[in-house]
């Protein structure tokens, strides 16, 4: 008897070990027209409770979500989510929302489409848009947007760049564009003078070499030297000379950052590392290591979007406000622009879903966008941040137009907290964003993070040498692959 | 239970009667049973990807849009990819400085804490505590470490050396993972060359002492030889373990500075998740699983020979 009941206990293992590996039916492979769901697919399921009254009325529908949810220690966002969640499922009792804190990393969306597992809409980057469509892991929602009573409102700068071919392929939530933060602090210790907001490469360089201090082990800029933020960061200075990444002609793409403007852009990072001995000497930073440098003290600028550098900086690494300085990218030249990588947050939804659930997916995102329980939610967020000695700060680009109605109330908003954080209001005139290439950005940013890496580690590399090497494997390995969507 | 002893001392017949089969099957059911959950895991977990490894390396992967058959074009892109050549010659140096670094620390430590008459557990609980860092800690606290302003900058200062870039500087960035790595693993290997050192006869090491044998005389001719087949054997577990490597070289570096930390394991790794290219991804996995395979078998003749 104890024999067999161990056989039937090692069975019903066996049992639900081949459950739990099975993976449910996919929607997938072309067919996600959402017309008799069994229920198994990934975002969700979907079944008509009463066929012949309510087909077309996706109200009446039982449908099932899976959301992009905060991680459990972004307790503040998980209360506002959970109040979103109640006031969705009060206007659509029918609709089930299942939370998923999973968030979006390149490393893990593979997996995620592949074993059918990724949400109904997840979070992801303006950086990721042209892979994400490449590979179809998002799915086109133009019908759904260009129904949407708001779509004129939305700021073009952000949403345009989950626009691929004319077909909208995301929902922007907020953006940035590229830009410097300086630690003023740091340059007062060494009393270097604050540069003037319409900056240039000189005055960046005059700034990073004068608030170096390489025996306290303080650097007066961290460019990324690490992964592809390597690429990336160099990139917003191929721009200000004037370059750009590819160029596409008759449908093919050419690798042209080896161009002078690339090679000017190649010789200034030379005369950081080089002459002007201004970055870390453990220069091998990624974006995190490079905002931890930054909040830590230990260098006196950095390159990325403004928000995520401020908030880290105040909220974690205790700098005072005032001490926290957004700059636009420096122009090359006096009078040049001063370009900056367009980036963002989105949120996508999955095309494995069902039509239905990709529709109340849509519904969810957009459920406060320009109303005012959205402007509620913001201000709730900000009393919460100031109960817990917290800086709230807004992000440079936000989904709708400032000058909007809707920007000009959460505005006020702003206005009426001393704990959100205030940028130059000069600063907004002189930021101009640039999209990046179209196609094989990563691979680019990859090829470029070697060159720079090269660069910093050998002191008489030749930049022209360099650069064609990069563009010659770029262009064979990757742009010569390029297949642009139809 | 089990057949009459008469029944067992029977000449096996060539070709057996039914009967005799399916009591032969009964005989065995109730062991085919208990190790089914067993066989099933393997299965799921170890042959089906395996074998879907092998058959992915022929396509063309996309999850969503279904996948193409490309015959051997994966395996001609990685093999004329000067990257893939770069890896393998950073994963032999890499497996080439841990053996000459790393190696032998386990074996001189596991020899010094079992000739020790007192604290031998404390020393043992001390060598192994950098096993159980984790990976995250391990990372960030090396990183400081090796710091241009760090600890061990700043004792080379002290002495009037210049500031070294342990990570940054591509001639000492594999050497740097392969110390801090050490450090972390010598414990685990450790552990295992006490126990066999611990096997080996109190007597014998008695003998040699009235015969006059010091320490060195007593290691020389009694423990290494005693343990000689269990540091062979150790020996090709880290071989197959750190030509798989590629955590520390992700973590810290990236595979940079210029590709000088880019292991084989980490294009594979790039391959797939930075490139999305499972199918370059999995035929680069399939001719180390190959070469591997080669190294696993001299492994198994091994522990065949041992026991």
């Amino acid at each position: 008897m104890r024999k067999f009941s161990m056989v039937l206990m090692c069975l019903l293992l066996s049992a639900s070990v081949l459950a739990a590996c099975s993976g449910g039916s996919k929607t997938a492979g072309g067919d996600n027209q959402g017309s008799g769901s069994d229920g198994s697919g990934s975002g969700g399921t979907t079944a008509t409770t009463d066929a012949g009254k309510s087909e077309d009325d996706i109200t009446q529908k039982k449908i099932t979500i899976k959301i992009h949810y905060p991680l459990p220690d972004q307790k503040d966002l998980r209360a506002q989510e959970d109040d979103k969640i109640k006031r969705f499922t009060e206007k659509y009792p029918n609709v089930t929302i299942v939370k998923d804190d999973w968030q979006y990393s390149v490393n893990e969306i593979g997996i995620k489409m592949a074993s059918n597992e990724a949400p109904t809409f997840y979070n992801t980057f303006a950086t990721e848009a042209q892979m994400l469509v490449e590979r179809g892991w998002v799915a086109d929602i133009s019908d759904l947007y260009n129904k949407w009573e708001y779509k004129d409102e939305m700021n073009p700068l952000l949403q345009n760049q989950f626009m691929v071919d004319g077909k909208v392929y995301g929902v922007t939530q907020n953006g940035y564009i590229t830009s410097t933060m300086i630690n003023k602090a740091l340059l007062d210790a060494k009393q270097v003078p604050v540069p003037p907001l319409d900056w240039t490469w000189d005055d960046m360089y005059n700034t990073a070499k004068g608030a170096a201090d390489v025996k306290k082990g303080i650097s007066g800029i961290a460019p990324m030297g690490k992964g592809n933020e390597a690429g990336w960061n160099w990139t917003n200075f191929l721009f200000e000379a004037g370059g750009e990444i590819q160029k596409v002609e008759n449908g093919k793409y050419t690798a042209a950052f080896n161009s002078d403007a690339g090679v000017k852009a190649l010789d200034f990072y030379k005369k950081l590392r080089w002459e002007a001995n201004a970055i870390p000497k453990d220069w091998a930073l990624g974006w995190s290591d490079a905002l931890n440098a930054f909040q830590q003290g230990r260098t006196a600028m950095v390159i990325a979007g403004a928000y995520d550098v401020i908030d880290a900086a105040l909220n974690q690494g205790g700098l005072k406000p005032e001490n926290v300085l957004a700059y636009p990218m420096p122009a090359a030249e006096k009078g040049g622009k001063h370009y900056g990588i367009l980036g963002g947050n989105y949120l996508v939804i999955n095309p494995n879903a069902t039509k239905d659930e990709q529709e109340m997916a849509f519904r969810y995102i957009t459920f406060d966008y320009f109303t005012d329980k959205g402007l509620e939610a913001l201000e709730g967020n900000i009393q919460e941040r100031k109960s817990n000695n917290k800086y709230f700060v807004p992000a440079p680009l936000n989904y709708f137009k400032d000058d909007s109605e809707y920007g000009k109330k959460v505005a006020a908003i702003y206005d009426k907290y001393d704990n959100v954080y205030k940028y130059d209001p000069n600063l907004f005139g002189l930021l101009d964003g640039k999209p990046e290439a179209q196609y094989g950005t990563q691979d680019y940013y990859g090829a470029m993070s070697n060159v720079v890496q090269e660069l910093f580690s050998k002191k008489d590399t030749d930049s022209k040498k360099q650069l064609d090497d990069a563009a010659k494997l770029v262009q064979t390995k990757f742009f010569d692959e390029i297949k642009p969507q139809q | 239970m089990g057949e009459p002893a008469t029944a067992m001392l029977k000449p096996e017949a060539k070709s057996e009667p039914a009967g005799r089969r399916t009591s032969r099957w009964k005989k065995h059911l109730w062991g085919y049973l208990f190790i089914l959950p067993a066989i099933v895991i393997f299965i799921l977990f170890l042959w089906v990807p395996i074998i879907k490894g092998a058959v992915y390396s022929f396509f063309t992967i996309d999850f969503v849009k279904g996948n193409t058959f490309v015959g051997f074009d994966n395996y001609a892109r990685v093999l004329h990819d000067p990257d893939v050549w770069t890896a393998v010659k950073n994963t032999l140096y890499y497996m080439f400085l841990t053996v000459i670094i790393g190696f032998w620390v386990p074996i001189v430590a596991s020899i010094a804490i079992s000739e020790l008459r007192f604290f031998q557990g404390f020393a043992r609980i001390a060598a192994y505590l950098p096993f159980v860092v984790p990976g995250v800690v391990l990372y960030g606290m090396w990183r400081w470490m090796y710091d241009p302003v760090g600890p061990i900058n700043g004792l080379l200062s002290s002495f009037g050396v210049e500031p070294v870039s342990f990570i940054s500087d591509g001639r000492w960035s594999m050497i740097s993972i392969v110390f801090m790595e050490t450090w972390q693993q010598f414990g685990s290997a450790m552990l295992i060359y006490l126990a066999g050192v611990l096997s080996i006869p109190r007597d014998w090491y008695e003998a040699a002492e009235i015969d006059g044998a010091g320490v060195w005389n007593r290691i020389r001719y009694i423990t290494i030889p005693s343990i000689r087949n269990l540091i062979v054997l150790m020996f090709i577990l880290q071989i197959i373990g750190t030509s798989q490597a590629y955590q520390s070289q992700l973590a810290l570096l990236d595979g940079g500075p210029n590709n000088t930390t880019l292991t084989y394991a980490l294009l594979i790794v790039k391959y797939a998740f930075n490139q999305l290219d499972y199918g370059s991804a999995t035929a680069l996995g399939m001719l180390m699983f190959i070469v591997l395979s080669l190294l696993g078998l001299l492994q198994f003749k091994m522990n065949k020979e041992d026991y």
